[in-house]
């Protein structure tokens, strides 16, 4: 049986007139990676911001390891960390100093352990360097060596591949997964990238405009094994009339290009099927964005 | 590492710091090589100012002379110099975002803000008797010592402190300096809660303290009805000091009156700063 680390009950924020969350109910588990997947502005920052005091919340409340975050904020605090928003720094310090004086206001750091930080993240090289000097995907490493520094028991991640290249988000993700792993800490990762979720969560919970969508296990939520795929091919019509004869291929639209949803298993099966016909496809893709997702769960609801 | 050493060394690490003792460094050293360069003149000015029948041992223009003169001309200066870094002590970190930083780590927010306050008082501190250090050295290096020469605005306007008392007036006249400017500093420090920019807070208590001292000396008499409302009331505490005898009730009151001052805008900076969304 595994243990609530973090909860939130009804949680809610307005700003003036606005909700930007509403009525949030979350549930990480220990040793949970748990996505947190939404567009942009779909209330992600600001559930994160509740969630680590530095906004009240309008409705609802916190708990963390069981207790009420405001109210035991300082025990609770000392075993959470992360990277809200963007990750930012004092830039007339060095990356050395900035971990020093952040990671001293949660217990004593000792220099091996600031060094052990940087080197996970690749950064202990420009340990003395200023961050001013630092590009974006540096600072978002050493946003993620900053919140694991005092080894908490939580981390929570709000975007932290965003602006990196994808060797920098290939990097991040490993990371993550490596945290989970090999030290056993729970993860909670916002995200508005379902690959990304899909690659590293366990869990998840998909927001939008400040409204929970769904919340579970990734396998459950995605639907395990059918994925969406996006077909260029000629003639289109040609391949709309074969792609009907097979009762396994689900065409989801035809425009520019065609739509489809099949057991991922199959998915060499049907190339290979449209090519023997005699259509030319020009491209295959598996088509995975929040979009689709979106349109899977809407899909889902009217179902029922 | 206490929260207080923390913040100095922030305060200190930063460009901006510097530019108050830069300044204050500046300024002294011009006006006392300036004093210098026409030192004979100077003092023959300063003698005919002075009615015939004072007995002044040593130079008329002395350490003493020039420091409390050079207090007189930047006591109006200075404000921004603590403004400066003061206005930004809180606002930075907002704009920055390195308060989402810290503020998502267990101190509380009482004790951030605590901290940060006792930071600008220090730099306050620092700057003051800096430029305290300064203006004797200098002085005692350029005119040597002598009695204290200092125009009052009561009644005798001028009074002469005698060598063995200036050197101790004058250290307390530059405490007193200190409670003086904190005042604006703590002003600066409470817009610099408010809002998310540095520009604001520093320009916001300026503006405070120019247009307080203007009504406090214009010469109408519903404005005087103000005068003591006003903190830039207080702020020539330092004056007092240099009087003989030293008023010491009047003293007190001023003190008594900063001291308030101080605590009122730091209370309201702590009450907005432990309440306030963090939207940064
Ligand atoms: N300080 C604020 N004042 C007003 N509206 C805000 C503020 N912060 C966020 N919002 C609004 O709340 C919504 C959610 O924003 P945010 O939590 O940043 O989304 P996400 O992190 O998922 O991109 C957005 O519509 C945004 O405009
Ligand atoms: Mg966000």
């Amino acid at each position: 049986m595994s243990e609530a680390i973090l909860q939130t009950a009804g949680l809610g924020k307005r700003f003036g007139g606005r909700w930007a969350v509403k009525d949030l109910n979350l549930e990480v588990n220990a040793g949970d990676v748990f996505g947190f997947l939404g567009p942009n502005g779909a209330g992600k920052s600001t559930t994160i911001r509740m969630i680590l005091t530095l906004l009240l919340p309008t409705s609802g409340n916190v708990r963390i390891f069981g207790k009420d975050a405001r109210e035991n904020r300082r025990s609770v605090l000392s075993r959470v960390c992360g990277i809200v928003e963007k990750p930012d720094f004092y830039l007339y310090l060095s990356a050395y100093k900035n971990l020093e004086i952040l990671g001293s206001l949660t217990r004593k750091v000792k220099r091996d352990e600031i060094f052990g930080a940087l080197e996970i993240v690749g950064l202990d090289s420009r340990a003395q360097d200023k961050v001013k000097t630092f590009s974006h995907g540096m600072k978002q490493r050493l946003g993620v060596a900053q919140a694991i520094l005092t080894k908490p028991d939580l981390v929570i991640l709000d975007e932290p591949t965003s602006g990196l290249d994808p060797q920098g988000m290939k990097e991040v993700r490993e990371l993550v997964l490596k945290l989970s792993k090999e030290h056993g800490t729970t993860v909670f990762l916002s995200s508005h990238l379902l690959t990304e979720v899909e690659a590293v969560a366990n869990r998840m919970a998909v927001l939008n405009h400040g409204e929970l969508i769904a919340q579970g296990p990734v396998s459950d939520l995605l639907g395990g094994d059918s994925s969406y795929y996006s077909i260029q091919a000629s003639p289109v019509e040609g391949a709309v009339q074969i792609l009907r004869k097979n009762p396994w291929v689900e065409i989801v639209s035809v425009g520019n290009g065609i739509d489809v949803r099949i057991e991922s298993k199959r998915a060499a099966e049907l190339n290979k099927l449209l090519v023997t016909n005699g259509i030319d496809v020009a491209s295959f893709a598996a088509k995975r964005t929040l979009e689709d997702y979106f349109l899977k769960i809407t899909e889902g609801a009217s179902e029922v | 590492m206490s929260l207080l050493s923390i913040e100095i060394r922030k305060t200190f690490r930063r460009w901006r710091t510097y530019i108050g003792f830069i300044v204050v460094a500046g300024a002294v050293i011009l006006l006392e090589v300036i004093i210098k360069l026409n030192e004979t003149r100077m003092a023959q000015n300063f003698s005919h100012g002075l009615s015939g029948d004072f007995l002044i041992s040593g130079s008329v223009l002395n350490a003493w002379v020039i420091t409390a003169f050079i207090m007189n001309s930047l006591y109006i200066h200075v404000p921004f110099l603590i403004a400066l870094v003061a206005g930004d002590m809180v606002s930075s970190e907002a704009t920055s975002g390195t308060l989402r930083f810290i503020l998502i780590r267990p101190p509380s927010r009482s004790n951030i803000i605590t901290a940060k306050f006792f930071a600008m008082l220090f730099y306050t501190a620092l700057l003051i008797l800096f430029l305290g250090a300064l203006c004797v050295g200098i002085g005692l290096a350029f005119f040597g010592g002598g009695d204290l020469i200092s125009f009052q605005t009561g009644m005798p306007h001028i009074v002469i402190l005698p060598a063995h008392v200036a050197a101790a007036s004058t250290v307390m006249a530059f405490l007193a300096a200190i409670l003086s400017m904190s005042v604006v500093g703590s002003l600066a420090f409470l817009f610099s809660t408010l809002v998310d920019n540095s520009i604001g807070p520093i320009i916001g208590s300026i503006a405070v303290v120019i247009l307080s001292f203007i009504i406090g000396n214009l010469p109408f008499e519903f404005l005087e009805s103000l005068r003591p409302y006003l903190f830039t009331t207080y702020m020539g505490i330092w004056q007092l000091l240099l009087n003989s005898p030293v008023d010491w009730g009047e003293v007190g009151k001023y003190a008594l009156a900063l001291l308030g001052y101080d605590a009122a805008f730091f209370a309201i900076a702590y009450f907005v700063f432990v309440r306030k969304d963090i939207k940064s």
